[in-house]
């Protein structure tokens, strides 16, 4: 059955005429299909008819839906209301993303799904890295020359423990269909149908790294770039040639990027130009892959990209670009590299074929998890209105394959069926925009932000319509639920935990007066360091026998742990008066499950609503000031303590259990089904103090 | 060659167009079984037959005596020996009916490539209009071109002149399904370009080019541009692929899948048609 689903649904404009021959032998297929099933199987009604959908909307604060409900802004969600319920859902411990849709997939919290913050760190060498994914290379190469040629593969693993609840389900017959679940690369392969969100890389193994051409000499000059690569570039005669760069060449021992040509022909007259792909060879042909025309200020469709690190072998993947200026400066931006759903070099769906089903149906879309560019606005590589053009580009993906993917659900003849869809779009354009919602913010400025006011009102509105979307389309007596994360808050001052730490004696640098800590606890004297922090909220006891140069004993561990979670909570920002910090949260008090309790900080920070953590900070920096104003564009946030940011609950009918928090949404979810108990916690599961 | 192009234009358009609406795979199942067939007797009617059939005789009595006679070096060397030379008078009888031939397949190909090697355009597709002009163009003079769409059709941008490839790029889409005609407005006169919005199977053409015979036969989907225009090229990059005859997307797709039909057909139908190969 799951074959002939597919045949039914998955061709589409390139394949159209492939579709009229499915559609001839449907019938035929139908019939043998029935038949097939006829003996042994159960016939239609056995079971109980179910269906829910879950729509996932990241960052949806519940104080502003509520108060854009009541302005009669979201006339969908204040139906759904009068129908089911909406409240606030509490969020995890830290509310960051990662680590809640963690908390929702497995019921667990981070102490038994191991997602603790976006970064972690190897206790053993003290390297930060990404919390929820880790690769491994090639284990044995041969080598040849200059080149490695590698004799086993490379491996992904999702580091989230504990089971999904979609796992539960498929045990149970009912078929799930997860779309862009975050923290879920690589997909789970447990559910009917999956595609991998935000966690999912680009192809140089990033979050996300664009690329920006610019014949402004130095206009980088001296800066570090974050999330994105500057090139130099310029026109002579009209053309400009320059190389698109992907990954480290794998076939390569010394570490060369693999690169593909591009070409730019300006017109000489006209702000207009034609975009060339493809190598260029001795004799000034160019073996073509693509080509574009862009006028200045236009975004280019999806072009797709082949690297070839070596001759018959190729990395594939898809960019937009985005023609900024030609003159007086040429100005390119280029997407990062994301992978080609068609072909995928890396896991990316399940069944595998399924993204190349979903391009096929609704077009080439972001395969990235994060795609709004917010490190090109914060990197003022784009101007806001530039961002929020890229923004409503990557949300359009989205909504576009939502329609696909909702019909999809709605053809199944499982009687007993979930959909989740993810939409992320609000909450990296809330990031990036909230502060037109407050003008105490320290960058707010009437001038340029009443421009904008309306941005964040639109975001909600536009979820409100793809509520309204399915309640229009979705089938009678289905359960619609939609949650939220988390919610947000501005971001008006940010505090280094690492400073104070070391103003309060806990942590001592080797060098005062190091102007510009690059991070990575280059500047940490580990010899009379009692305490760090790393990643957003993640505060660790240099703890003997766990760190590499640990001075504190398990026996001081939980005294200490006391010690600064007392103190930290007294600290008072000077600049406004009022507390850091709202609550310091020790592990093995706070977390009830236990299972990957070790990989976590010893106390998670809950900042007071309005105070962030400080970048630096979080990257193993101790920089100069305790407290600093957030001057960046990153004016929105909600990684302060978790009782500041709820998220939303709202569905079109009271669920048959209570959800008060985000980790017990799978299980009401699993009750709808008739299935309790979820999670299954070992029986030897300490529970909390 | 113009003139034998809108023939065969015309007879592959009506011939397939009782296939347009249908899945690829059925026209060019039935253009292979024709073109199977009409290969068989053309082979039987250039060939000489007599001679083929001793010549492979020849060759399975040279195939008989290696086997009979396997213990015997020089007897096998000798039957190999004369099996080589079988084969080669075996392929210059073949040689012939190939070169009678190798010029109604090269047309044929030629025609069929523009009916399946190319996917058609859809409502809301972008499309490059590429205009080569001739070597000699004056560099650096812009050209005073137009280009005029009609209703069913939108310039999204261009043009786009780049002197150094003698080249005018616009990018136009597609918005309703049909059948049209851009029109480039010069100061030699109007020139005009097929564009097709359509998923049927209907001869799409890539190139409009300048006379010229080897431009022909490679082109001959489109009657050729004017002699006296300095425009060399008209191109129209429809998107490359076979419209899904086995989601392999590629141009060439449907040949090997037309090759392998031509043989299996050839080689089914010929003891019926008694023809010796």
């Amino acid at each position: 059955m799951r074959g002939l689903r597919t045949l039914q649904l998955g061709p589409s404009r390139p394949t159209r005429a492939f579709k009229r021959l499915g559609a001839a032998s449907l019938g035929l297929l139908l019939l043998l299909g029935t038949a097939g099933c006829g003996g042994g199987g159960s016939a239609p009604g056995d079971a109980a008819e179910q269906r829910v959908i879950v729509l996932g909307i990241d960052g949806m604060d519940h104080a502003l839906t509520r108060q854009y409900m009541d302005q009669g802004i979201m006339p969908n969600f204040s139906r759904l209301e009068k129908e089911g319920t909406f409240n606030p859902l509490g969020t995890s411990a830290p509310p960051l993303s990662p680590v809640a849709w963690s908390n929702f997939i497995t019921g667990l919290d981070s102490g038994g799904h191991g997602i603790f913050d976006f970064i972690h760190r190897d206790p053993e060498t003290m390297i930060p890295y990404l919390s929820t994914t880790r690769t491994s290379p090639a284990g044995r190469t041969l080598t040849l020359g200059n080149y490695q040629l590698p004799l086993s593969g490379g491996d992904i693993e999702l580091m989230r423990r504990g089971e999904a609840f979609w796992e539960v389900l498929e045990r149970n017959g009912i078929e799930s269909s997860i779309i862009r679940m975050p923290a879920n690369f690589p997909p789970t392969g447990k559910a009917h149908r999956e595609l991998s969100g935000m966690g999912t890389p680009d192809i140089l193994g990033n979050y996300g790294t664009f690329s920006f051409y610019t014949s402004v000499l130095f206009a980088f000059s001296g800066q570090s770039i974050s999330g994105g690569e500057v090139y130099e570039a310029w026109a002579e005669d009209n053309v400009v040639e320059s190389k698109l760069y992907g990954p480290t060449n794998p076939f390569l021992i010394e570490t060369e990027k693999v690169t593909t040509d591009f070409t730019v022909y300006l017109d000489p007259d006209e702000p207009i130009a034609k975009l060339v792909v493809g190598n260029r060879n001795d004799d000034g042909t160019i073996d073509l892959q693509e080509e574009r025309v862009l006028a200045v200020g236009e975004w280019s469709d999806w072009v797709p990209i082949e690297f070839e690190p070596i001759p018959t072998q190729s990395l594939r993947g898809i960019a937009r670009f985005y023609l900024r200026s030609i003159r007086p400066e040429f100005e390119l931006y280029v997407t990062p590299f994301n992978f080609d759903p068609m072909s995928p070099d890396l896991p990316i769906s399940h069944p595998p074929e399924y993204a190349e089903e979903l391009a096929r149906a609704t077009g080439l879309f972001y395969t990235q998890g994060m795609p709004e560019d917010t490190q090109a606005l914060r990197e003022e590589v784009f101007t806001r209105d530039e961002f929020m053009a890229q923004a409503q580009l990557a949300g359009a993906d989205v909504r576009q394959q939502y329609e696909y993917v909702l019909d999809q659900f709605k053809a199944s003849s499982s009687p007993q069926r979930l959909l989740f869809y993810y939409f992320g779009n609000l909450d990296q354009t809330s990031h990036m925009m909230y502060r037109v919602l407050d003008p105490e913010h320290p960058t707010y400025d009437p001038e340029i932000d009443t421009k904008y006011a309306s941005v964040i009102e639109d975001l909600y509105r536009q979820a409100d319509e793809a509520v309204g979307y399915t309640l229009d389309n979705m089938e009678k007596d289905t359960t619609l639920i939609v949650m939220s994360d988390h919610g947000f808050a501005s971001l008006r001052r940010n505090f280094s935990i690492n400073t104070w730490l070391k103003e309060a004696g806990y942590l001592t640098v080797r060098n005062p007066n190091m102007s510009n800590d690059p991070g990575m606890f280059v500047n940490i004297d580990w010899a009379r360091t009692r305490a760090y922090a790393v990643g957003l909220n993640g505060l660790y006891i240099n703890l003997e026998g766990r760190e590499p140069n640990g001075i504190v004993t398990a026996e001081e561990r939980p005294a200490l742990m006391q010690e600064i979670a007392d103190k930290i909570v007294q600290v008072i920002d000077p600049a406004t008066g009022l507390p850091a910090v709202g609550k310091a949260y020790q592990r093995e008090k706070f977390f009830k499950d236990r299972g990957e309790i070790e990989i976590g900080p010893d106390i998670v920070i809950g900042f007071a609503k309005g105070t962030g953590g400080s970048g630096k900070s979080s990257l193993g920096a101790v920089p100069a000031e305790m407290f600093e104003d957030n001057t960046e564009q990153w004016t929105g946030d909600h990684g302060m303590d978790h009782e500041v940011v709820p998220g939303i609950l709202l569905t079109n009918r009271p669920l048959k259990q209570a959800a008060p928090r985000l980790q017990d949404l799978a299980g009401a979810i699993l009750a709808e089904f008739g299935i309790e108990g979820f999670p299954a916690r070992p029986e030897t599961a300490e529970k909390a103090q | 060659m113009s003139i034998l192009n809108a023939i065969l234009r015309r007879l592959f358009d009506v011939a397939l167009f009782p296939f347009r609406e249908l899945h690829p795979l059925v026209g060019l199942t039935v253009v292979s079984l024709v073109f199977g067939v009409a290969v068989l007797l053309v082979y039987k009617a250039t060939s000489n037959q007599e001679k083929l059939a001793t010549v492979k005789r020849r060759i399975h009595a040279g195939i008989f005596e290696i086997r009979l006679f396997n213990d015997n070096l020089r007897a096998i060397m000798r039957a190999m020996g004369d099996i080589l030379r079988h084969n080669a008078n075996y392929l210059r009888l073949s040689a012939v009916p190939l070169l009678w031939m190798i010029v109604p397949l090269t047309l044929v190909i030629a025609q069929l490539q523009f009916h399946y090697g190319y996917q058609g355009l859809a409502p809301g597709d972008q499309v490059l209009v590429k205009v080569e002009l001739a070597e000699d163009w004056t560099e650096g003079a812009r050209p005073k071109f137009a280009l005029e769409v009609p209703s069913g059709l939108a310039i999204e941008a261009g043009p786009v002149w780049i002197p150094s490839l003698h080249e005018v790029n616009w990018r136009i889409s597609a918005v309703e399904w049909g059948d049209y005609e851009l029109t480039l407005t010069t100061p030699d006169g109007p020139l005009t370009k097929s564009v097709r919005v359509s998923d049927d199977v209907v001869r799409r053409s890539t190139h409009r080019l300048a006379p010229g015979f080897v431009n022909q036969l490679l082109y001959p989907a489109e009657d050729p541009l004017p002699a006296s225009s300095p425009v060399q090229s008209i191109i129209l990059s429809y998107p490359a692929g076979n419209a899904g005859i086995t989601g392999w997307e590629s141009e060439w797709t449907w040949m090997l899948v037309f090759f392998i039909l031509s043989v299996v057909v050839a080689f089914a139908l010929r003891k019926p048609l008694n023809v010796t190969i």
